[in-house]
């Protein structure tokens, strides 16, 4: 969805004005003023204690049951035979696709020209990089020996040992590696220009430390030059990674020989709901950030947010497309054991996790056909936050589907104990006390990008505008 | 302990400490508790975790060992202490078997026991016992942890404080003093049944020497119907030795022979390989079952008819009149013709009728312990008339065997009432907990002047006697035993006694005669003064090599005449009822236990976890009942019921079994006993003794049932029965089998499937494999007590159970098929299937399961991280993971039943079925050592073992000689799932049910394609896999064509 398509119907050129990105007419010194004054502030505001209080306890709790984990064994969690992964799974499939907004925000958007990307794609990068530490933390104590989770990457030692590289855990191992490692230095990247501008602007210590963090940044043309290069490179290499993640995680399903699991269209269905839930979760954020920043509310604008609805209704569809498939897949392929599984996702023992699921990731996002609606910031809230309960849901009636497969004997239910609540309720505290950091320590939205993308940077008539011409 | 003073008592000349000088209370202590830490970690009290360390644990073994050479001083040295200097013939690391049996009632069971460095680490069965006949069943097999439980009696105590086995001593020399002048007048002896030529020695001793003291057996669950039918039916004390190795047709009247009733693994074999079949020509045996509760044995039914208990005697007398139709006279059937209105179920008689009559002298009626004295005195004069008398059922005198008798029972408790009895010795057993309630033994018990419980752990019985002396496993001490068809052996032991106890013999002899003489001695002047003869000595090391006297199995028992008055007389004094119950109120059924028995296992952990055959529940029992009576009393499985029946409740979850008759709730008795020891603590089970009476000791009428509303959350292995269309367990009738040889490959569509990878062809050497029958699989559970014994799997406990983390390797799946009120069960032993094409191994992202070039599945738990992928991937659900350090948790004494050959797995790693590679290994050493290959026989993995009916065969794929190879050639021969390409190297041997075709069919799961009318499934259905020369649909066509 182009930014320009919803103006540019009007008749002629002359009547044409560039898109209102940022709101408030603020100058270029303006926007300095207001985003780096979130991370000048002396006054750290009440508010921001009180979450960070909350986040950091849910984390601290975090890492004292994963004390607890290491100590006693990964019996504490409700796992069992048949239900060999369960909640520990789920939360990292559901990290990682939140994590797959921020790459697209910034890479593929970028690429697109997608200008409205610039107001969120700073903490949309810095959400994916805590979804995908939350994330990444999950495959790795949920192995049943910690101590010896590294010989799961191909690190040449005496014992002689090497990975499989048949197995889809393993390629799960490259795949987040990757795409964190990347999502990395592509939100680095983008931050230099601003953490020499907070530079520019500090006295004392912190003016060093910004130095440091800005990379000797001086904003000369060369620099520029540079950085422009690296930026589109780096988004170029991004790119794939948003097929690549959330394909090969899907594969760790895919692969194996469960039904339910043995499908074909899990890399696309992951991939969309990997998107889906993660503008769910920029858009929580984003209003968030627009609620205790008062000032973001022109960066984060509506047109903003509305767009980012229509991307959440678009990839909802492609998610009920893919449950809708799949059940028909199931049918049509004959195969008994297929047909029963996808029969009793949706009627059995834990057909109430598979209704929420249909409920929050297709029927939700349908209210967005109403501007009205999706312009609404109380119903984009509300809906960002059902579309994250659907997509956790989603993975987990994924997971559940162990709970009946091929020998009825083998069949059991599978019960969370309190410590599986406590691990996913703990990754929220991280995540959550990270994003506070960010908020905090970190200029929320691109500075240098934003101006980019202002009437200023822009200085033409009004009546001829290189953009829109390279646009239309 | 004095301390050691000079002359004048004040302070001492030599002194070993600043504290002994100042003669301290703590140096006192000291003296007095010499090794206190190690006092105090015996005696350990922490129920779940002994704090005995390992280290400590075996410093103590070391030391004992040790200071056991000093024991010679006090009484003879008897060489079953662990070597000091090898004997050449002992190799270190290859384990010994010793034979031996274990004392069971009327109908103990030979054993092999397999021995490492001197310990006993598992009981396998001995092939040349009838008794055991190779097999062993659960009991059997999970004896070898009751020598090691932790809670064991390691001292006697007197009213709960510890004592020394002298001082036991002591006290009953006093007291036998006085009985030798009164020739015992006032001393009673109440032990449990025995069939042991020294136990019944003795036992005759005290008649001559305390001509006025008694020794009465009683036993809860006990042959005194089946007694007492028969000896009035002929006049003497016999018992039935049946040989279901002969019958053709079995007709088992609520008899659950092949796992609860005595001698069951003899008959399980018996029955079992009777069910084999080598081809469509071959014949099989037929079995009818008549039963209130899904028993095994009527799961293995080709025809079930589920009756309320009550009934079934009444079933026996319309089966009788049908039988007289036939032109059959019956002894004592005169009565009945009185009773012909009684007759019932008459279609269903009428067809076993003409099928017994046809098979007259090749067919056994057979009568299940609960049943009264009358139908057992029937079925005997039935037998007889069908000359199957002396032929199928041989009829032998009780020899050295005192049964159980509740009239003893009675009087004894009357007399204990009456202040007669002043000393009563409890010779193991626990009465205060399981005798009838009516007899109120245990106020009678506590009138008693001198109270002394014998036995291995402090039961109810022992907590309410003033002295409770220890007793040793059988495998601690000398005994023997006579089995039921007469043949004798000799209790071996395997060990020294761990504890301070003493042997069954060595105590009824001090009992007896006041003196402490060794078991060895004992058992020794029984044999040689009248069992053995010529060369005595040689006899005796035959026998203690063989487990058996090869000159006692000359009499194995014969014929017997019936008095058909005297089973008239019978008929016509018991009331057996032909109609339902129909008055609301309902039926109670008790039956012992299929795992911890009469209660007797019910601290050993492997049985208190053993799945029950039928239910899968552990860890308790349940008011078993059908899903109509369920649905009338509105519960469902796990729902609390309280049973009311004389005034006395009882409340205990309900579990609702397809297949039971209705109005009747089944409970197993055995439970509850949660003093007994640690696991016993943990159950979740009810003891139901008190509903059960001296008059209803099988069933009982007239007790109400009602909801109560808590709810238990059963520790149950299987919780889905339906085997929802799939052809897992493949089964057909004799009729389609004959049809079509193939039928279990006709289930399922095989399409040909090619690996991704390059695949090993095993050209040479070994390639494992394993045949099983599902024909001749009972559903008796010792494999998987077997595989629990032999590869150190550990007890997870009842929570654990519930949330699905068992971790036995093997299991016997069972499904109920067809109709919920009539159903059938279909079951099948389930372990690793060894898939040459893995589905584990392609998953694992550390390569720690992986494939052998024998063709095994091997899992490297050193490698192992435990991601739990491969289990997920497993379509069998045969993976195993240690979700905590379960072996951490044992008791130290428990480490002590570990095989050593089998490496003990921590916390993290998956474990599964290793087809006994430790087997396969010392197999292959010992041949390669002997410059051959590895044949059949040379060693049998441990469900084979186990198995009584040899149902399990496993051998080399590769030597087309091999059982196994024969066996997987056999047109039965299907792989579960083998449609997945998975290419399991675990085949299953399609059962064949063989109905009566007078009778309505029975319901099978699937039906082959292809075969069927109007089946639509063309050739291309049936082209790939195993069933390359598959030429019959064009006929089959043409059959449903027209």
């Amino acid at each position: 969805m182009s930014a320009t398509t919803s103006t540019s119907t009007s008749a002629t050129v002359q009547k044409w004005k560039p898109p209102k990105l940022v709101l408030g007419n603020p100058s270029f010194h303006d926007v300095t003023d207001q985003i780096s004054g979130i991370v000048e502030r002396r006054d750290t505001p009440i508010w921001w204690w009180v979450a960070l209080g909350i986040s950091v306890s849910m984390a601290g709790a975090f890492f004292i049951q994963m004390a607890w984990l290491f100590w006693t064994g990964v019996g504490i969690w409700g796992n069992n035979v048949p239900v060999g992964w369960g909640w520990p799974i789920v939360n990292f499939v559901f990290w990682v696709g939140i994590g797959h907004a921020g790459t697209l925000i910034s890479a593929v958007l970028f690429l697109l020209r997608q200008k409205w990307r610039t107001s969120i794609n700073r903490f949309a990068e810095a959400m994916t990089i805590f979804a995908v530490i939350c994330a990444g933390i999950f495959p790795g104590i949920h192995v049943g020996r910690i101590w010896v989770a590294y010989w799961m990457f191909p690190i040449p030692n005496q014992m002689a040992m090497w990975p499989n590289f048949r197995s889809a855990l393993m390629w799960d191992v490259f795949a987040v590696g990757t795409y964190f490692t990347a999502s990395l230095l592509f939100w680095y990247t983008g931050l230099v220009p601003d953490w020499a501008t907070l530079r520019d602007r500090a006295k004392g210590w912190p003016k060093k430390i910004y130095g440091f963090l800005a990379l000797g940044w001086r904003s000369g043309n060369s620099q520029w030059k540079h950085y422009e290069a690296a930026y589109l490179l780096l988004a170029g290499i991004a790119t794939p990674l948003v097929l690549s993640v959330h394909s090969v995680v899907s594969t760790d399903f895919a692969t194996s020989m469960v039904f339910g699991w043995h499908t074909t269209i899990f890399p696309p269905y992951f991939v969309a709901g990997a998107i889906f839930s993660g503008f769910g979760m920029v858009m929580t954020l984003g209003i968030l950030a627009r609620l205790v920043y008062p000032p973001v509310k022109n960066y984060i604008t509506v047109k903003t947010l509305e767009l980012m609805a229509k991307v959440i209704m678009l990839t909802g569809m492609m998610v009920g497309y893919a449950y809708s498939m799949e059940m028909f897949i199931a049918w049509y392929s004959g195969n008994g054991y297929e047909q029963f599984v996808f029969l009793n996702r949706a009627f059995g023992p834990y057909a109430w996790a598979y209704w929420i699921m249909v409920s929050c990731n297709v029927i939700i996002p349908q209210l967005f056909w109403f501007k009205k609606l999706r312009t609404s910031i109380p119903v984009l809230f509300v809906a960002s936050i059902f579309v994250n309960i659907g997509m956790w849901f989603e993975r987990f009636v994924i997971v559940l589907t162990l709970h009946r497969d091929f020998l009825p004997s083998s069949w059991d239910m599978f019960k969370p104990t309190a410590f599986d609540i406590g691990f996913l309720v703990g990754s929220f505290g991280l995540f959550f006390t990270l994003f506070l950091l960010f908020l905090r320590f970190v200029p929320m939205v691109a500075m240098a990008e934003v101006k980019g993308v202002m009437p200023e940077a822009d200085p033409h008539h009004e009546s001829y505008h290189h953009a829109t011409e390279k646009e239309a | 302990m004095p301390s050691l003073t000079n002359g004048n008592g004040s302070r001492p000349l030599y002194w070993r400490s600043e504290e002994q000088l100042k003669d301290s209370d703590r140096f006192r202590h000291w003296l007095d508790h010499e090794f206190p830490e190690v006092e105090e970690e015996a005696n350990g009290d922490n129920p779940l975790k002994s704090s005995v360390s390992r280290r400590s644990f075996l410093g103590v073994m070391g030391a004992s060992m040790a200071l056991a050479g000093f024991t010679g001083c006090r009484k003879p040295v008897e060489k079953i202490v662990p070597y000091v200097t090898d004997p050449e013939y002992r190799v270190q690391g290859v384990p010994r078997f010793f034979a031996t049996a274990q004392p069971r009632g009327t109908a103990p069971l030979s054993i092999l026991v397999e021995t490492h460095q001197g310990r006993p680490t598992k009981v396998e069965g001995n092939e040349l016992h009838p008794s055991s006949g190779g097999g062993v069943d659960s009991f059997g097999l999970a004896s070898v942890l009751d020598l090691y439980d932790p809670d064991r009696s390691k001292y006697p105590t007197q009213r709960g404080a510890r004592r020394s086995m002298d001082e036991f001593i002591e006290f009953w020399r006093e007291l036998h003093t006085g009985f030798i002048e009164t020739g015992g007048e006032g001393l009673a002896i109440l032990s449990e049944t025995f069939a042991s030529p020294s136990l019944w020695r003795l036992r005759e001793k005290m008649r001559r020497d305390l001509p006025n003291a008694r020794w009465v057996a009683y036993e809860p669950v006990n042959t005194e119907n089946r007694d007492r039918g028969l000896e009035r039916a002929t006049g003497k004390k016999v018992q039935p030795v049946y040989r279901y190795d002969r019958a053709e047709v079995v007709v088992s009247i609520d008899n659950d022979f092949i796992l609860s009733e005595p001698d069951a693994v003899r008959h399980n074999g018996e029955f079992g390989r009777g069910r084999k079949l080598t081809g469509p020509d071959d014949s099989m045996n037929r079995l009818y079952v008549v039963e209130s509760a899904m028993s095994v044995t009527g799961g293995k039914a080709d025809h079930r008819l589920r009756l309320q208990s009550h009934q079934i005697g009444a079933f026996l007398i319309s089966l009788t009149i049908e039988l007289e139709k036939q032109g059959l006279t019956i002894p004592g059937s005169g009565v009945i013709a009185g009773r012909a209105g009684e007759k019932f179920e008459t279609e269903f008689a009428g067809a076993i009728a003409e099928d017994l009559y046809r098979h007259r002298g090749k067919a056994l009626v057979t009568v299940g312990l609960r049943q009264p004295p009358a139908v057992h005195a029937l079925a005997l004069a039935i037998n007889t008339a069908l000359g199957n008398n002396g032929r199928t059922v041989l009829y032998r005198e009780y020899e050295d065997t005192l049964p159980s008798s509740l009239d003893d029972l009675k009087t004894l408790a009357e007399d204990m009432r009456g202040g007669k009895v002043n000393t009563l010795v409890v010779f193991g057993g626990d009465p205060v907990y399981n005798a009838p309630a009516d007899v109120r033994f245990a106020p009678a018990f506590a009138k008693v002047e001198n109270r002394i419980h014998f036995g291995g752990l402090v039961n109810a019985t022992a907590r309410a006697s003033h002295w409770h002396v220890s007793r040793s496993h059988f495998m601690e001490a000398w005994g023997d035993v006579r089995a039921t068809n007469g043949i004798l052996s000799i209790i071996q032991p395997q060990i020294a006694p761990l504890y301070d106890t003493r042997g069954d013999v060595e105590f009824a002899n001090l009992i007896i005669t006041g003196l402490d003489t060794s078991s060895y001695e004992l058992v020794r002047e029984t044999w040689f003064d009248s069992l053995l003869h010529g060369d005595k000595e040689r006899s005796w090391q035959i026998a203690l090599h063989d487990g058996l006297l090869e000159s006692s199995r000359d009499n194995e028992g014969g014929p017997v005449v019936v008095d058909g008055g005297e089973v008239a007389f019978l008929l016509r004094h018991t009331s057996l009822h032909a109609q339902p119950i129909t008055d609301g109120s309902y039926e109670v059924v008790f039956i012992p236990s299929g795992t911890v028995h009469d209660g007797r296992y019910a601290n050993n952990a492997w049985l208190v976890e053993l799945p029950d055959p039928v239910t899968k529940n552990t860890w308790g029992n349940t008011a078993v009942m059908s899903t109509k009576t369920a649905e009338k009393l509105g519960v469902g499985s796990g729902d609390v019921v309280a049973i009311e029946l004389n005034g006395r409740t009882v409340q205990l979850p309900a579990y609702v079994q397809p297949g039971h008759a209705d109005q009747s709730i089944t409970i197993e008795l055995g439970w509850g006993q949660s003093e007994l020891g640690r696991v016993a603590k943990d159950s979740i089970g009810v003891d139901v003794y008190p509903l059960r009476t001296s008059e209803t000791m099988g069933f009982a009428r007239g007790a109400t049932v009602a909801r109560t509303g808590g709810y238990v959350d059963l520790p149950n292995t299987q919780d889905h029965g339906a085997m929802e269309g799939r052809a897992i367990v493949r089964e057909a009738t004799m009729e389609t089998y004959k049809h079509d040889t193939k039928f279990a490959q006709h289930m399922v569509h095989v399409p040909n499937l090619d690996s991704l990878w390059k695949e090993h062809t095993y050209q040479e050497g070994y390639q494992w494999g394993m045949a099983i029958d599902l024909n001749a699989c009972t559903n008796c559970n010792a494999c998987v007590t077997a595989c629990q014994s032999e590869n150190n799997i550990p007890v997870v406990g009842k929570d654990r159970v519930r949330v699905g983390r068992e971790m036995h390797w093997m299991r016997m799946d069972r499904y109920y098929v067809g109709d919920v009120e009539e159903a059938r069960v279909a079951n099948q032993p389930m372990m690793c299937q060894h898939c040459e094409m893995a589905p584990c191994e392609q998953v694992c992202p550390v390569n720690a399961t992986v494939h052998d070039s024998e063709g095994l599945n091997v899992m490297t738990y050193n490698r192992c991280i435990g991601t739990r992928y491969c289990s997920n991937n497993c379509p069998y659900k045969v993976r195993r993971f240690n979700f905590f350090n379960f072996t951490n948790e044992f008791p130290d004494s428990v480490k002590m039943a570990q095989n050593p050959d089998v490496t003990v797995r921590s916390r993290g790693v998956m474990e599964k079925c290793t087809f006994c590679l430790q087997r396969i290994n010392l197999a292959k050493q010992k041949a390669k050592a002997e410059g051959r290959t590895v044949e059949d026989g040379d060693f049998q993995t441990a469900c084979q073992q186990a198995c009584p009916p040899n149902a399990i065969v496993f051998g080399n794929i590769n030597d087309p000689n091999s059982e196994v190879s024969k066996l997987r050639k056999n047109t039965r021969a299907y792989g579960v799932l083998e449609e997945f390409n998975t290419r399991p190297r675990v085949l299953y041997l399609a059962g064949v049910l063989n109905p009566n075709p007078k009778l309505k069919p029975v319901a099978v799961e699937v039906e082959p394609h292809g075969t069927g009318h109007g089946g639509g499934h063309g050739e291309n259905g049936h082209s790939g896999g195993l069933d390359t020369g598959h030429a019959e649909p064009t006929d089959a066509h043409g059959d449903a064509g027209h």
